[in-house]
Formats: C-alpha cells, sequence, structure tokens
C-alpha cells in the first residue's frame, strides 16, 4: 500500500492532487467498523519498519484508490507482462510486510494492474456469501470483477496491487460454516477478457437500433432499464452488459454523438455495481436532469461521487444495497443532497427545497400576468370608455376625442431611441413630435412638444397616422385610484390604414390620468403616447380574430346607421357580423350597452369561438 | 393652471424625472433594500400584472426579485392636472430601457410612476405614488 503514496507522489502529480483532496481514509467508511480497525492495525505495523510520512499517505490513500477516476488509466499505460510479473512474484511470495516488496515496481509507476483472485474449492460456497465473508476481514473495500467458478474454483478479478494485497492478508484468516480455513489466492492478470474488447462494430449499430427504440424525443428520456434482457439483443444473441465497460463506454458514445441534449436517462435493472464507466457522463450528456438507477448492485453512496457533476434534480436508487446503510432517512437525503445539491426528488419523493435556495441569490422573476384592473367595477368602467375611445380614434376623425379631454389636459409622445437616422427607421412620420427629456435638454423644445390644452392635444392627435387598434390585443393596468384620479396604462397594437406605413403593425403602451366626469365617465388629464414597431410575436398575434370581410354582408334590412353601427361593433369586438348584429339587435341597437354586455360576457368566457371566426 | 404658470410646472416635472430617473435606477440596481423608501406607504406597483402595496410588500417583492441591470433610453414626463392631485405637486413620468435579471435574458420594458412631493417642516421629499412596469414581451 505504501508504494501508492509514493509511486504517485514521485510519478504523476496530476493523479495525486484528487486522491489527497479526498483523502479522508477509512472515516469515511460506512461499512465495516472492523475492517477500518485492521487497516489502522497494518499502518502501526508498517510504522515501524517504514518510514512514517509514507505510511500516513498510504493509510490515508489506499482506501480511496478505487474512487479516483484516473485510476484505470494510469493502470492501462502500466499494464505490461513485465510489470505484472514482478509485482505477480512480490505477492506471492510475501507473507510478511507485503509493502516493501510491493514498492519496488511501483517506482516505475506500474502499481496499477489486474489481479486474479482464486479461491480453491470456492464453489461448494455461495457468491455472496463467500464475497460478503472476504470484505469483511479485508482492510479496504474491493469491487469484484466477473466473479466466476471455473471447476470446483472460485475466481474473480480486482484491478490494483493495493487491493490484491489487502486480499492477500485474508488468507488463511476466514473460516467456512465447517471451520475451515480458506485460502485465496492471488495471482497477476491481464484484465478480464470483458473488459478488454470494445464491442464489435455491427453489435454498436444494433445497441444504436435499440437506443433509438428506447428514446422519447418529445421527453428527451432514454430507457435503458434492464438492457441486457432487451428481446432484440436477447434474439439476436448479443451481449450487452452496462455493469460491463465496454458496454457502458459504447451506450455513452451513442449519447454523446446522437443525443447528447438527453435529460433523462433509466438505467435501473442494470446490475451496476460501480459508477466509474458512467462518470463520462458528466460531460457526455451536460443536461441531464433525471436519472434512475433504481434496482442496481451499488453498495455506497461513494459510488455517485463519479457523476456528482450532473446537476441533477431527480434521482432513484431505490432497490440498491447502499439505501440500506443509513440510519434513517434524512441521513440518507443529506448524503445524497451532498453530491446533488439542486436535487429536488429523490425515489419518487418530493424534498424539502434545498437550503441553497435561500443562500442563493434569486433568478426567477415573478410570473406576468394580464391586465390588472383592481375590481370589476373599474374593470367595465375602464373597457367601456377605451372602447368609445378608440372607436373614435379608429374612426377616421378625432375630433370627436374633444369630449374624452379635460380642457387643461396635456398630451405627449416617445418612441424608442433609433442608432441609426431616424428617417430610415419607419417610426419617422412620429419622431418629430417624440419628446424624450432624457435627449432633449432644451427647455423650450421640452414645452414645445408638450401639447397642452384640449384642443391642441386633439389637434395634435388627429394629425397623427390614422389607425385601426386590434382591441383584443389590449392588456391594461390601473397603477393608481384615488377619488380623484384614476392611472392606467393600455398596451397593445395597431395598424396604421393609410399613408407610407399603410397596415404597418406597430406596438404601443399609453398612459393615461383620469379624473371623474360629470356623467360617470372619465375624463383625461394627461395621456402619454409610446409608440414602437411590433414585434414579430406581436405581429403574428395581431387582429387574430378577423375582421369582417365584404362577402359576408349583412341582411339588407338594415338601415345604414345600423349598418354602420354593425360595421364599427365589429370591428371592435372582434365578432363576426352575425353575432355582432345579434348583440345589437338583443340590447336594442344601443352601442354603449351591446358593448358592455359584449365585454362582460367575453370576459365570463361565455362567447363561443364561432362568434369570432368570419 | 394658468399658461404662465404650466411653463414653470413643465419645467419642474423635467428636473424631478431627470433626477429621479438617476437615483430610482441606481438604488435599484445598487442598494436594493432602500429602494422601498422611495415609495409612499399607501404606494401601488403592477409589475407585469401582480400588484403589490404598501412599503413592506414592495420591499419584500424588491427583495425577491433577481439582481438587475438597467438601462434607461426614453424618459417622458408630464405634470399631473392639479384636478386629479389637489394642492399637491404631482408628475407623471413614462420610461422605457431595458433590463437584465441575474438568469434572464436582456428585456425591454414600458413603467411609469407617478411622483408627488411631500412636504413636511424642513424641507420637501418627492415620494413615488403609484408604478407600473411590464415587458414588452410579457407575453412571451
Amino acid at each position: 500500500m505504501a508504494d501508492d503514496g509514493k509511486s504517485y507522489n514521485e510519478h504523476n502529480d496530476r493523479v495525486s492532487v484528487p486522491r489527497r483532496r479526498k483523502g479522508r481514509g477509512p472515516f469515511r467508511w460506512t461499512g465495516n467498523r472492523r475492517s477500518g480497525r485492521g487497516n489502522s492495525g497494518v499502518r502501526s505495523n508498517r510504522l515501524d519498519e517504514d518510514d512514517g510520512d509514507v505510511a500516513m499517505t498510504d493509510a490515508q490513500d489506499g482506501p480511496r484508490v478505487r474512487y479516483n477516476p484516473y485510476v484505470n488509466r494510469s493502470n492501462r499505460r502500466g499494464d505490461n507482462w513485465y510489470d505484472r510479473d514482478r509485482i505477480h512474484v512480490t505477492v506471492r511470495r510475501d507473507r510478511g510486510p507485503p509493502e516493501r516488496g510491493v514498492a519496488g515496481p511501483s517506482q516505475d509507476g506500474t502499481t496499477k494492474n489486474w489481479f486474479k483472485i482464486t479461491i480453491p474449492y470456492g464453489r461448494k460456497y455461495d457468491k455472496a456469501w463467500l464475497l460478503s465473508l472476504i470484505q469483511s476481514k479485508c482492510s479496504v473495500p474491493f469491487t469484484p470483477i466477473e466473479f466466476h467458478y471455473e471447476n470446483m474454483r472460485a475466481q474473480f478479478f480486482v484491478e490494483d496491487a493495493s487491493t490484491a494485497s489487502a486480499l492477500k492478508a485474508v488468507n488463511y484468516k476466514i473460516v467456512d460454516r465447517e471451520n475451515r480455513k480458506i485460502s485465496i489466492i492471488i495471482n497477476s492478470s491481464a484484465p478480464p477478457q470483458i473488459l478488454q474488447n470494445e464491442l464489435k462494430p455491427e453489435h454498436v449499430e444494433q445497441l444504436k437500433l435499440i437506443m433509438s427504440k428506447r428514446y422519447d424525443g418529445s421527453q428527451q428520456a432514454l430507457d435503458l432499464k434492464g438492457l441486457r434482457t432487451d428481446p432484440d439483443l436477447v434474439t439476436q444473441n448479443i451481449d450487452v452488459v452496462l455493469s460491463r465497460r465496454n458496454c457502458m463506454a459504447a451506450s455513452l458514445r451513442i449519447i454523446e454523438e446522437n443525443i447528447p441534449e438527453l435529460l433523462s436517462l433509466n438505467l435501473s435493472g442494470n446490475r451496476l455495481f460501480r459508477l466509474d464507466d458512467l462518470s463520462p457522463i458528466v460531460q457526455k450528456a451536460p443536461n441531464l436532469k433525471i436519472l434512475n438507477l433504481s434496482g442496481n448492485e451499488l453498495k455506497s453512496e461513494r459510488e455517485l461521487d463519479k457523476v456528482k457533476g450532473l446537476k441533477l434534480e431527480e434521482l432513484w436508487l431505490d432497490g440498491n444495497p447502499l439505501c440500506d446503510s443509513f440510519r434513517d432517512q434524512s441521513t440518507y437525503i443529506s448524503a445524497i443532497r451532498e453530491r446533488f445539491p439542486k436535487l429536488l426528488r429523490l425515489d419518487g419523493h418530493e424534498l424539502p427545497p434545498p437550503i441553497a435556495f435561500d443562500v442563493g441569490a434569486p433568478t426567477m422573476l415573478p410570473p406576468c400576468k394580464g391586465s390588472y384592473f383592481g375590481t370589476e367595477t373599474l374593470k367595465r368602467l375602464l373597457l367601456h370608455f377605451l372602447q368609445q375611445y378608440y372607436a373614435i380614434y379608429d374612426s377616421g376623425d378625432r375630433q370627436g376625442l374633444l369630449d374624452a379631454y379635460h380642457d387643461g389636459a396635456c398630451c405627449s409622445l416617445s418612441i424608442p431611441i433609433t442608432p441609426q437616422n431616424p428617417n430610415r427607421s419607419n417610426l419617422a412620420e412620429y419622431f418629430k413630435d417624440s419628446r424624450n427629456v432624457k435627449k432633449l435638454k432644451d427647455p423650450s423644445l421640452r414645452f414645445r412638444l408638450l401639447k397642452h390644452t384640449r384642443l391642441n392635444v386633439v389637434a395634435f392627435l388627429n394629425e397623427l397616422p390614422k389607425t385601426q387598434h386590434d382591441v383584443n390585443s389590449f392588456v391594461v393596468d390601473i397603477s393608481a385610484q384615488t377619488s380623484t384620479l384614476l392611472c392606467f396604462s393600455v398596451n397593445g397594437v395597431f395598424k396604421e390604414v393609410d399613408g407610407k406605413a399603410r397596415d404597418f403593425l406597430r406596438a404601443f403602451t399609453r398612459t393615461f390620468i383620469a379624473v371623474p366626469a360629470s356623467n360617470s365617465g372619465l375624463c383625461i388629464v394627461n395621456d402619454e403616447l409610446f409608440v414602437r414597431n411590433a414585434s414579430p410575436e406581436e405581429i403574428q398575434r395581431a387582429f387574430a380574430m378577423p375582421a369582417p370581410t365584404p362577402s359576408s354582408s349583412p341582411v339588407p334590412t338594415l338601415s345604414p346607421e345600423q349598418q354602420e353601427m354593425l360595421q364599427a361593433f365589429s370591428n371592435q369586438s372582434g365578432m363576426n357580423l352575425e353575432w355582432s348584429q345579434k348583440c345589437l339587435q338583443d340590447n336594442d341597437w344601443d352601442y354603449t350597452r351591446s358593448a358592455q354586455v359584449f365585454t362582460q360576457l367575453k370576459a365570463e368566457g361565455k362567447i363561443p369561438e364561432v362568434a369570432f371566426m368570419k | 393652471m394658468s399658461s404662465v404658470d404650466f411653463k414653470t410646472y413643465v419645467d419642474q416635472a423635467c428636473r424631478a424625472a431627470e433626477e429621479f430617473v438617476n437615483v430610482y435606477y441606481t438604488t435599484m440596481d445598487k442598494r436594493r433594500r432602500l429602494l422601498s423608501r422611495l415609495y409612499m406607504g399607501t404606494a401601488t406597483l403592477v409589475w407585469n400584472g401582480n400588484a403589490v402595496s404598501g412599503q413592506e410588500s414592495l420591499s419584500e417583492f424588491f427583495e425577491m426579485l433577481p439582481s438587475s441591470e438597467f438601462q434607461i433610453n426614453v424618459v417622458d414626463c408630464q405634470p399631473v392636472h392639479d384636478e386629479a392631485t389637489p394642492s399637491q405637486a404631482t408628475v407623471l413620468v413614462v420610461i422605457c430601457g431595458s433590463v437584465k435579471f441575474e438568469g434572464n435574458k436582456q428585456r425591454d420594458f414600458n413603467q411609469n410612476f407617478i411622483l408627488t412631493a411631500q412636504a413636511s417642516a424642513s424641507n420637501t421629499v418627492w415620494k413615488i405614488a403609484s408604478d407600473c412596469f411590464r415587458f414588452q414581451d410579457w407575453a412571451s
């Protein structure tokens, strides 16, 4: 074990750094107290023989070896028969402290190798019983790779010298149920066959096909549950076992090349006993939010460290041995949350909101809502007012708006600043009236651009381009209301109906302040109109309720006045002529009352869609 | 308001608006905790259709908003007719700009304020009586 620390320190700083940082050593073990003590026993032995510093490093780092993602790579580099053989000899000869001997070859940076562990007459024993017995006496946790029986022998592989030497120390230390000592023989070996071979290209193609069948594009979810027993794979006799490195690597490559946007991955029921081979997913599918690992063989929550770069929101772990290793649920949750602080759901249960949420700066904006009227009364009053106002505003002659304004009313207009020449922007017609006091510093110009008194205001409005407003687009906010004042802003779109910008769609935000009028209506004292070009989205939504066309002309029994009223009402309401006429007739051709009834019914959702279809 | 006086009111409104815009958005971006102090106790904010009233609620609301970087492009202002706010100097300020809230994309907005002069024994302080804020693309 000492050689590990030494060789990494001396030969490979890059590798040693993460190991040392994580080096909380045996204190982190949850599984086995006894092995912890065993380990410290080994350490004190070694202190007698070895340099103290090295022993300390070793004691801390030994158990950590298997959690180092770099380990496997350095193993591959150092994998040649010569080094293997020397270690092999050392280990076999060794009956006492093994460290010295192993330290030799480790100087070459080749500590990582595969070892075949053989238990003669191992067939007599149940696999689970045997492995847990060995683990209970072994000073480091180990992962048996490719456990199998060969004749009477039980065999498996482990992948580094320190684990092998720890297993060697268990030789003859355990007894079976008949009180017979069990021997454990360690041989260096080539990597287990299943880990060496890449999948055959045709098998990779099949795997890709099966993965695409199991991919739900609408959810960006890949379901690899129990892949080994996939009927397609089984019938074609293709062995894809995700607990094998080559299979997992092939799957991850397919994900990387085809569905890097993956949000949800189900790996349940794949007998995964470690996550080393899954760790590249952090880079290959960085958006992964949901990971299902339930029904696997994960024994320690530390396996999750290998994928903790994922920003998981949902994780399933039930049905793994690790779930049973916690005192209580809160310990379990906090151990998992430690790895995935953003986790919202664990095993299907909603978790309490993460603490980090309180600490972190907010980035969520309150949801945007539609109109704010405050009360139904105000809503009715205002919608009625706006319908009348814009009916006149869009009528072609705005002189009729005189009644809507207070004698001392004022009005101004502004447009967004455009970096380029305003004459080239298509808001040019508004530019000469635009009053932006952030740019205009001349007091007399500021004064001149503010239209004051009713006559000036209406004259000014009358000169603005002719318009047709989409009343259905209006969003109204009432921001102040007192006994003497109502302040509201109207957002919406209109199109120009003549001139150079004919049919051009504009968006506007208009802020009004009104005082109560004698006829229980409103009288405008302040009016600020902001005009801009409509965005593509606004253009798409605008006038979605079609205006009536001449083809659907009203029945000729109507008087010219009624026809005119009908047309105006249809324009205003967005309803087709048939329904507009019905509404007007039901209200004895009282335009105002019809508008009120329409507004109310519309707000209550009582007007069918067909009313708005031409 | 006579016509002669009106020009004085317009000048006052412009000065109040300019000063206000500087103070308000600097406070919003850099000293958010203090922002609610710019509002009257009875002030109302309608933020993208969400109504918030009273200093304490406003304080909570602003605290909840992500940190911001406002950029103001257009400011217009008008003196509010005194029939609407008897014997109180009042100004309507209308603003267009863009804002980047942390963790969100930059968006254009329109906003309007009613400011009123609160006279006390020692001095006169302008406060916000109402505030209406909406993203131009609020519906998307």
